[in-house]
């Protein structure tokens, strides 16, 4: 596993996406990128030295990265105190940031077809996901849920071979429901399926899956929000309960099969 | 470069010595193992693994920390592979390592914390030991052994008799007197004694109605709770003749020095790391320069300085002898 790292970060751009949410294109130290994989994530110190609101980091998801330019971008959305801090932030602050942390989406060799289910900023890491994916030459369908059109992520921002689809609650674009709503169509033809979201959109996922599916496959991995301190597996406090016992979100995951997860 | 080095164990033959006086507290730095790829674990001068049980345990449910005004809270639930599994696992790799590695150990029963001290006395690569007497004691119906004089000097004993290892007893901020407790269990055989554990408190999710956290209390760390330690260290301090390592919400230089103004031999730091782990670094490194900028020679020379109690017994034997 690469090393990680608490390195001094500048911001080198920012972008809007979504309404009121961030790009926010960050610096690394050199060589580091190269060894970040989609699903891991690095926590933010969200405070200038000398204060301690707040005093923990906060984790993000790794939305993509530029290993020719030492460069690498989250995606921010204001939220509470960490976030609104972060979004705040303008290019050439610098930031003090842990990682890469966690473990990372695979793709199996032998995967052809992957279908990826995202839900509000848990669209970042299925980004990263994606371009690996379409990088490979492997086929990718992408759905997206949010509150309304404008809280999801523009098509520019996937690769262009992506076959993107969305669902709003509010129905202002796409599909008017829950983005699980669409997910039986693919089933079928997906290899593996990935998901990022809210929890509720978890186990709607989990009901369509086991409605549809014949076997185990095709395989199911979800990427699990966990308030955090420590992020290296040190102070067990971002555990989730498996088939195989407890495992810490930061370190064994955040990336587990649905169908090892016990909720 | 002002002399650092400190015995945490001069009455012990076995010493603890350690070549700086950071440590890094127990449940804050798993085993030292997470942090090896990250920082240089031997240059600290030592750490204090998570707390060990008798058994396995697999800890609270969650949610089991929360982030609060300058602090967290914590209710993990001790989830560890018992003194079984974490003998087979930990103490074989410390061995090829030069920091010390002290065991932190919790139970509910007496006679179980003398089990678990007899097992890690045999153990090769354990410098020490720290009880953790911030459990429920079931022979008292759940009363914590650390509130008590008595029952915390009762576990001292039982873990002394069980091992020659350097003891150190870390207290509990939940007794009324904390100075009655440091001398209670310096009486039954601590080598030293380490404070503050954390303070019980509590966050309420007003949208759900409910704790935020799954059992509903947890342990208060965090730059939350430093002047409750140092005043407590400061207390001990003014009592006891063994040595007193202080924590409790140190981020930083000045933090440390104000606890080894107030008493303190040596520190250790615990919520710190989480946020800032390469500061463990920086600390060690910043002690020596602020010793060596404010012209001291070594790091006794400013323990106990801003305690008044302290200082007079210290001087007090030499006015006896004059008079
Ligand atoms: C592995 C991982 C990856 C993540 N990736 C991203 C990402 O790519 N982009 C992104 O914007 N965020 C991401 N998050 C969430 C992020 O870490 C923060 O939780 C979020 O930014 C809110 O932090 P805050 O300090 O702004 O809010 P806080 O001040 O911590 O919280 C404000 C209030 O909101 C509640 N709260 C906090 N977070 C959530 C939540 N996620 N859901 C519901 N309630 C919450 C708190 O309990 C509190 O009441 C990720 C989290 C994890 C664990
Ligand atoms: C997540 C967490 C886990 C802890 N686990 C233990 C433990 O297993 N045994 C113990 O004696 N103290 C434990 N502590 C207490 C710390 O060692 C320390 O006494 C306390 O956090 C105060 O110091 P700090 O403010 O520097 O964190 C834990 C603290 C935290 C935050
Ligand atoms: S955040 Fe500390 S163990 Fe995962």
């Amino acid at each position: 596993m690469a090393a990680v790292r608490e390195f001094e970060s500048e911001i080198v751009a920012k972008r809007s996406v979504m309404d009121d949410a961030h790009l926010v294109d960050l610096s690394a130290p050199s060589g580091l990128v190269a060894a970040m994989r989609p699903g891991q994530f690095v926590e933010v110190l969200c405070r200038v030295d000398g204060s301690y609101d707040p005093l923990l980091r906060r984790p993000y998801s790794l939305y993509a990265t530029d290993p020719a330019n030492d460069r690498f971008t989250l995606l921010v959305r204001p939220y509470g105190r960490g976030s609104e801090w972060l979004g705040q932030q303008r290019p050439g602050a610098t930031l003090d940031i842990l990682g890469p942390l966690g473990n990372a989406f695979e793709i199996r060799p032998k995967s052809r077809h992957l279908l990826m289910v995202a839900g509000g900023v848990g669209a970042a890491p299925l980004v990263m996901l994606s371009q690996r994916a379409v990088a490979r030459g492997v086929a990718v369908t992408y759905l997206m849920g949010a509150m309304d059109a404008g809280s999801l992520l523009p098509a520019s921002a996937l690769p262009a071979a992506v076959e993107y689809l969305v669902a709003t609650e509010d129905g202002s674009q796409g599909h008017r429901g829950y983005v699980t709503e669409l997910v039986a169509d693919y089933i079928q033809w997906a290899d593996q399926i990935y998901s990022c979201g809210p929890e509720p959109m978890f186990r709607s996922l989990r009901q369509v899956v086991r409605q549809h599916r014949v076997t185990r496959e095709p395989r199911v991995w979800v990427s699990v929000e966990r308030t955090m301190a420590c992020g290296l597996g040190a102070c067990l406090g971002c555990v989730v309960e498996t088939r195989r016992g407890m495992r810490t979100s930061c370190v064994d995951g955040p990336v587990f099969e649905m169908d090892d997860l016990l909720w | 470069m002002a002399d650092c080095s400190v015995d945490l164990a001069p009455r012990n033959p076995r010493e603890l010595r350690l070549a700086n006086p950071v440590i890094a507290a127990s449940g804050c730095f798993g085993y030292g193992l997470e942090y090896a790829g990250l920082i240089d674990v031997q240059r600290l001068g030592a750490f204090v693994s998570k707390g060990i049980t008798p058994e396995h345990r697999s800890g609270n449910p969650m949610p089991r920390i929360t982030e609060t005004a300058g602090g967290m809270l914590n209710a993990i639930g001790l989830q560890n592979p018992g003194i079984k599994g974490f003998l087979k696992k930990y103490p074989p790799v410390w061995e090829g390592w030069r920091v010390p590695a002290i065991v932190n150990i919790s139970a509910e029963r007496v006679a179980d914390f003398a089990m678990m001290a007899r097992l890690l006395d045999e153990t090769p690569g354990i410098a020490g030991i720290e009880v953790n007497i911030s459990c429920p004691n079931v022979a008292a119906g759940g009363y914590c052994f650390g509130w008590d004089a008595a029952m915390s000097a009762e576990v001292t004993r039982a873990v002394r008799q069980a091992t020659t290892l350097p003891v150190i007893v870390k207290l509990s901020p939940g007794a009324i007197d904390i100075a009655g407790v440091a001398l209670a269990v310096e009486a039954a055989g601590a080598d030293a004694v380490s404070l503050i554990n954390t303070l019980v408190g509590m966050a309420i999710d007003i949208r759900r109605r409910r704790p935020i956290l799954a059992n509903e209390t947890g342990g208060l760390s965090g730059p939350a709770i430093k002047p409750v330690a140092l005043r407590m260290v400061y207390q001990v301090a003014a009592v006891v003749d063994i040595p007193v390592i202080g924590l409790g919400g140190i981020m930083g230089v000045e933090d440390a020095i104000e606890f080894f103004m107030a008493g303190a031999s040596a520190i250790q730091v615990g919520t710190m790391i989480f946020p800032q782990p390469t500061r463990l670094m920086t600390l060690i490194d910043g002690i020596d320069a602020w010793l060596d900028e404010a012209g001291f020679q070594d790091l006794s020379g400013i323990i106990g300085l801003a305690n008044a109690g302290m200082l007079a017994r210290r001087t007090a034997p030499a006015v006896a002898a004059a008079g």
